[in-house]
């Protein structure tokens, strides 16, 4: 791969006997958007909690734009760019949406004491110039009239697009969302899909997103990779892993004489 | 007249109101601590009546055995029992709900019983006494003034003012805090852990910093006990106190500082005010009668407002 922001080598964990990934190898190209396939329990979400430092791995490599990121906590991994949304969505119920996203800045001085002591004024300046660019993005994702509203009045699909807007609070370099099509309306998922492709070719921001609907998959991802029984069994183009046996049988069940 | 009458001989005194003020507004204190971490971090602290003593006996003994002077005695052992919150933090604080509950509860044991017996240091259970020659000089100039207003004779003014002015101060830097970005990621963490780690925040020095603030609040109010009863022994720092102070935090509100006071002085205001419940009855029993009013009270004011005196019902609603 010519220009790979991560890369994840030999990677592996077990939970007791249950070997929920097995050796996961497999590289994402700068820039792109890289979809993570593969049948249920095939460990694509332990892969993304391997990754951004919620589950510690067993072994292997992970490495984020040169620099390993294996073993580290999420908090750190996150700070490096990485930044992530679960299966089911983390809205800060309790907190206004305005708070979610302001929560999200990673160059804010005030969130430690010593910060909030020592530099009094640079703090408030940095926190109109955050609040501005939380508002920016709220009105990107047509959020801005909820601003004040608790994130946890919002209606599902609300709460995704929230999680979204705030996750690029962060200012990450690649973004690993879980299935962010999950019960989503057509409408709303396509809003989604569209903000995925605008942030890509706008701000250069990779995304890695896992899915189930192969015409998601076929019509928005550059590049696919096939998880089956914790390993990668093919990645290449959306086009090529259609057509490739493994997929296939792990898909459909294997026929014959070859196992994956 | 019936013996069954509630006799309100002492119920105009004064003095004896202003000495109930004072304990609630020690309760309060003490309870703004567990505000922070219950309220806004969402960790559950059930040690803080060790951290109390733990501030009480550093400033003590730092004043009897080591001769320093008041004004670097309180602020040294305010940070004994910051260290105290920290040290006991770093192991705990990875521990999910009911785990770090039990283990603050063992920690408050643990200091206790070193309380009781480390004679040498602490005097067991004889306690330690003469620690506030300080606090009784400061005492007798204020009620020199408070005599230019006609307010000398009520000896315990000045303390009920130290108290409540100790409260206030503690609050306002407290909501202060609450409205800084450092605010917001304590309560990201209380709303979720995962999502705030997942955004870069890292919860667990958060958590060691609120509980090692709430220590430090713990310790305050450990001074003031001191000084209001002028004597520190074991018993008074006993897991009891933190349980009031819960009670306190439910009645008040959870995740609103003034709730606090509200809820101490209405807890306290409906206990001593059950001690004039005049009953035929020994008076062991008549101390039960009074908790048992003050559960009831609890039970009424839980059924009417499920969220606390001052608590948001919505955020409550929300939080699930």
């Amino acid at each position: 791969m010519a220009d790979p922001i991560f890369a994840v080598r030999d990677l592996a964990k077990s939970f007791g006997g249950l070997q929920a990934v097995d050796g996961a190898t497999f590289e994402v190209e700068r820039g792109s958007i890289t979809a993570l396939i593969g049948p249920n329990g095939a460990g694509k979400t332990t892969l993304f909690n391997l990754v951004t430092g919620f589950i510690k791995p067993d072994r292997g490599h992970i490495e984020f734009d040169g620099r390993s990121v294996f073993g580290r906590p999420p908090h750190v991994v996150a700070r490096q760019g990485m930044l992530r949304t679960f299966q089911i969505t983390k809205a800060l119920a309790a907190m206004t949406v305005i708070d979610n996203m302001m929560l999200a800045a990673p160059d804010q001085p005030g969130e430690r004491l010593l910060g909030l002591a020592t530099r009094p004024f640079t703090w408030r300046r940095q926190e109109r110039a955050i609040h501005a660019r939380a508002i920016d993005l709220l009105e990107r994702f047509q959020l801005s009239r909820l601003a004040t509203a608790y994130a946890g009045t919002l209606s599902g699909g609300q709460r995704k697009l929230l999680e979204f807007a705030r996750l690029l609070m962060a200012r990450p370099r690649i973004v690993l969302l879980d299935e962010p099509l999950a019960g989503v309306n057509p409408v709303l998922g396509r809003q989604i899909l569209d903000h995925m492709h605008e942030l890509r070719t706008k701000s250069g921001i990779t995304f890695l997103f896992i899915e189930h609907d192969m015409e998601v998959v076929m019509n928005n991802a550059d590049r696919v990779v096939v998880m089956a029984f914790g390993r990668v069994i093919a990645t290449g183009l959306p086009s090529e892993v259609r057509r490739d046996r493994l997929v296939i049988d792990a898909y459909l069940g294997a026929h014959g004489e070859d196992v994956a | 007249m019936s013996l069954y009458l509630v006799s309100l001989d002492s119920f105009g005194h004064v003095d004896f109101w202003l000495g109930v003020g004072i304990v609630a507004g020690i309760y309060s204190i003490f309870t703004l601590g567990l505000q922070l971490n219950v309220g806004f971090t969402g960790i559950v602290n059930l040690g803080q009546a060790g951290f109390m003593a733990i501030g009480a006996y550093a400033m003590a003994i730092l004043i009897l055995t080591y001769g320093w002077s008041p004004w670097l005695a309180l602020p040294a052992a305010t940070l004994v029992a910051m260290l105290a919150g920290a040290l006991v933090a770093i192991p705990s604080v990875r521990l999910r709900g009911d785990y770090l509950a039990i283990a603050t509860i063992a920690f408050a044991e643990i200091v206790q019983s070193t309380a009781q017996n480390a004679l040498g240091l602490t005097g067991g259970n004889n306690g330690l006494l003469g620690f506030d020659a300080w606090w009784q000089t400061i005492q007798v100039s204020m009620l020199g003034l408070l005599n230019l207003i006609g307010l000398g004779t009520q000896d315990q003014i000045p303390l009920f003012l130290l108290v409540w002015i100790t409260f206030l101060v503690l609050m306002l830097i407290l909501l202060a805090l609450q409205h800084t970005p450092w605010g917001r990621v304590l309560r990201a963490i209380r709303e979720d852990e995962d999502a705030a780690a997942a955004l870069g925040k890292n919860a667990y020095a958060y958590k060691i910093q609120s509980l090692a603030l709430a220590a430090a609040i713990g310790a305050i109010a450990g001074y003031l006990l001191a000084l209001n009863i002028t004597i520190i022994y074991p018993g008074t720092y006993s897991a009891d106190f933190t349980f009031i102070g819960f009670a306190i935090l439910v009645l008040g509100g959870l995740g609103r500082y003034a709730g606090v006071a509200l809820g101490s002085i209405l807890l306290w205001f409906v206990l001593e005010a059950a001690r004039f419940i005049d009953l035929p009855l020994p008076g062991d029993k008549v101390a039960a009668i009074r908790l048992l009013v003050v559960g009831l009270v609890l039970i009424f004011v839980m059924v009417l407002r499920p969220q606390g005196l001052l608590g948001r019902r919505q955020e409550m609603v929300l939080r699930g």
